[in-house]
């Protein structure tokens, strides 16, 4: 039944493109809503009958074997809650038709791409569904073909490429030492192994997902990718694409194969703990929105890792919350930034000023998603933020998590720093025609506002239900 | 491993070895966008061929076959979109140096 989710998005696809009529066009946007739709409606609910249920003919055919647990839920509701802003911004911002059913095609591959990469259970196909998602992700980021698009996506290019080198590497090296791709057979033979070679291989994998996640100092290509990419792909990439391609992969693989070893935990703490330094000094300097707001990503992607650093249930229930509301938050700043970037046409800080009289939504939404970056109670980032802490706390790592706390200050002082800038203050010259954007891009927005701030004040629910769970992932 | 695969093995892990060594080499030196597209071909090469050596090495030769050929298919697909880049950046630049391509920092 799970190979639904990837069969069915691409048999639409096949079925969208055949050459019937323009009416298909139009139904592309549709079928694309109702599929996002269908993803997060069934992984909230999802005790219901879809995910067991069995289709003996389909199983016959498709025999990729897939795997459901509570993590998988979490990723899917954050693939399809991000997929669906990209898709509602990209019918505002793109004019043509034509260009919005291009990247609607686009999109649905990297989805598909990445609802595998959530299920999978063994690494050659991870691999593969890696690939998808980075190809499609090419090809997004010079969707515009300008100058910008090309350098970003070339440089995201070569990188994912020796990423993929390093990974396959390290698959050969299982290989070798396993005889077997599937997680628990790697991850059995590997006590037994030749030590240096497993080791090799870790360090290997582990270095091939920084540079997918971009966690510091593999983080070269991110701020590039995300500032050159139109702004319904910077949703995208920044809300789901580097975390299904970097960081749950990160965490998957570390519970399930290499399991929570000294020196792997040792790596994820101190990468962690560098890319939220590295990132927030690095986002006090920036003048452009989308920069600062790519760097921001680093240092919050910092944290998850730092907290799937520490190896206990709750640390993993904390960096993955922190995942999906690093998705939530930064897509609604990312499609905030994209509504000021179409109306004033730039990007530069500089240039912006008192424009919460004229975009009051905007203006409001973007303090939301700021302030939860910042982790302030109630909202939802706050207490990501404080499971991380406790589970570093518990563990004994009391440095990582002064480091941690101090680091929230700098998220808050530039954020304050943009809110001052962009939205505070005297309108700036030559702004006072500046309107909202239409009600597609501003409901977007106030949906995104309302689950950051949903998800903090119903945090008890959302703990029992969907974090606890989590643990059955370390239980192998 | 017995003593005759280990001798398969260290005659095919210098050749992964160099191979690795020159596309790493020419990924570092090169300024033109398709000679590094060319080094990372050189590289996913030597990746191939420890995958095939691997699964000659544990009996696994069905597992890396199907591997390989995955892989060969994924990497044509890479070098397409690699080549559709380059050729829009000559559209743009009128040449293949990445050093016009710093557009993006700070």
């Amino acid at each position: 039944m799970p190979s639904l989710i990837i069969l069915v998005p691409l048999l639409g696809l096949i079925i969208l493109n055949m050459p019937i009529g323009n009416f298909m066009r139009r139904g592309a946007f549709w079928f694309a809503i109702a599929l996002f739709s269908a993803q997060v409606l069934l992984a909230v609910f999802h005790h219901s009958l879809a995910w067991t249920g069995k289709l003996p003919p389909v199983d016959a055919l498709f025999k990729v074997g897939f795997t459901i647990d509570h993590l998988t839920f979490i990723m899917f509701i954050c693939i399809g809650l991000v997929s669906f802003s990209s898709l509602l911004v990209a019918r505002h911002a793109m004019g043509d038709e034509g260009e919005l059913f291009k990247f609607i095609n686009l999109l649905i591959i990297a989805s598909v791409g990445m609802s595998g990469i959530v299920m999978v259970k063994d690494i050659f196909s991870l691999y593969i569904f890696l690939e998808i998602t980075s190809i499609a992700s090419f090809i997004l980021i010079a969707f515009r073909k300008d100058v910008y698009g090309l350098e970003g996506a070339f440089k995201y290019l070569v990188l994912s490429a020796v990423a993929t080198i390093l990974m396959l590497t390290s698959i050969a090296l299982f290989i070798l030492v396993s005889g077997d791709t599937s997680f628990s057979t790697i991850g059995a033979s590997l006590q037994s192994g030749n030590r240096v070679i497993v080791m090799l291989a870790i360090g290997i994998f582990i270095c091939g997902l920084f540079i997918k996640g971009g966690v510091v100092p593999f983080h070269g290509w991110l701020p590039d990718a995300y500032m050159s990419a139109p702004a319904p792909v910077s949703i995208l990439l920044a809300g789901i694409i580097t975390k299904a391609a970097g960081i749950y992969t990160l965490i998957r693989i570390t519970s399930a194969v290499f399991g929570f070893i000294e020196p792997v935990k040792a790596i994820l703490m101190l990468a962690g703990t560098v890319s939220i330094l590295f990132g927030a000094f690095a986002a006090l300097g920036q003048n452009d929105f989308k920069r600062m707001l790519a760097y921001s990503s680093i240092s919050q992607i910092g944290y998850i890792v730092l907290g799937a650093g520490t190896g206990t249930a709750l640390g993993i229930a904390g960096a993955v919350f922190h995942l999906f509301n690093h998705s939530v938050f930064k897509s609604l700043l990312f499609v905030n930034a994209s509504a000021v970037e179409k109306e004033l046409k730039t990007n530069d800080m500089n240039r912006m000023g008192g424009l919460s009289y004229r975009m009051p939504i905007t203006s409001a939404t973007s303090m939301v998603g700021f302030l939860s970056t910042c982790g302030i109670p109630p909202l939802s980032g706050f207490w990501s933020k404080l499971l991380i802490l406790i589970a570093l706390w518990q563990t004994g790592h009391f440095a990582y998590a002064t480091i941690a706390v101090l680091a929230s200050v700098l998220t808050l002082a530039y954020f304050l720093m943009m809110q001052r800038k962009v939205f505070f203050g005297k309108l700036a010259l030559g702004l006072e025609n500046v309107k909202e954007r239409g009600a597609g891009i501003m409901f977007v927005s106030i949906a995104l506002a309302f689950i950051t701030i949903g998800a903090g004040i119903f945090f008890p629910v959302i703990y029992n239900n969907f974090l606890l769970p989590i643990k059955e992932i370390l239980v192998k | 491993m017995s003593l005759n695969l280990m001798q398969t093995f260290s005659i095919f892990g210098f050749f992964i070895i160099l191979l690795f060594i020159v596309g790493t080499y020419c990924l570092v030196v090169t300024r033109n966008i398709l000679r590094a597209v060319i080094a990372l071909e050189i590289l996913i090469k030597a990746v191939t061929l420890l995958l095939i050596v691997v699964g000659y090495i544990t009996g696994n030769v069905a597992l890396a076959q199907s591997l390989v050929i995955t892989v060969i298919v994924i990497e044509v697909v890479i070098v397409v979109i690699a080549g559709g880049i380059a050729l829009s950046v000559f559209r743009h630049n009128d040449d293949l140096d990445v050093r016009r391509l710093q557009n993006l920092k700070g």
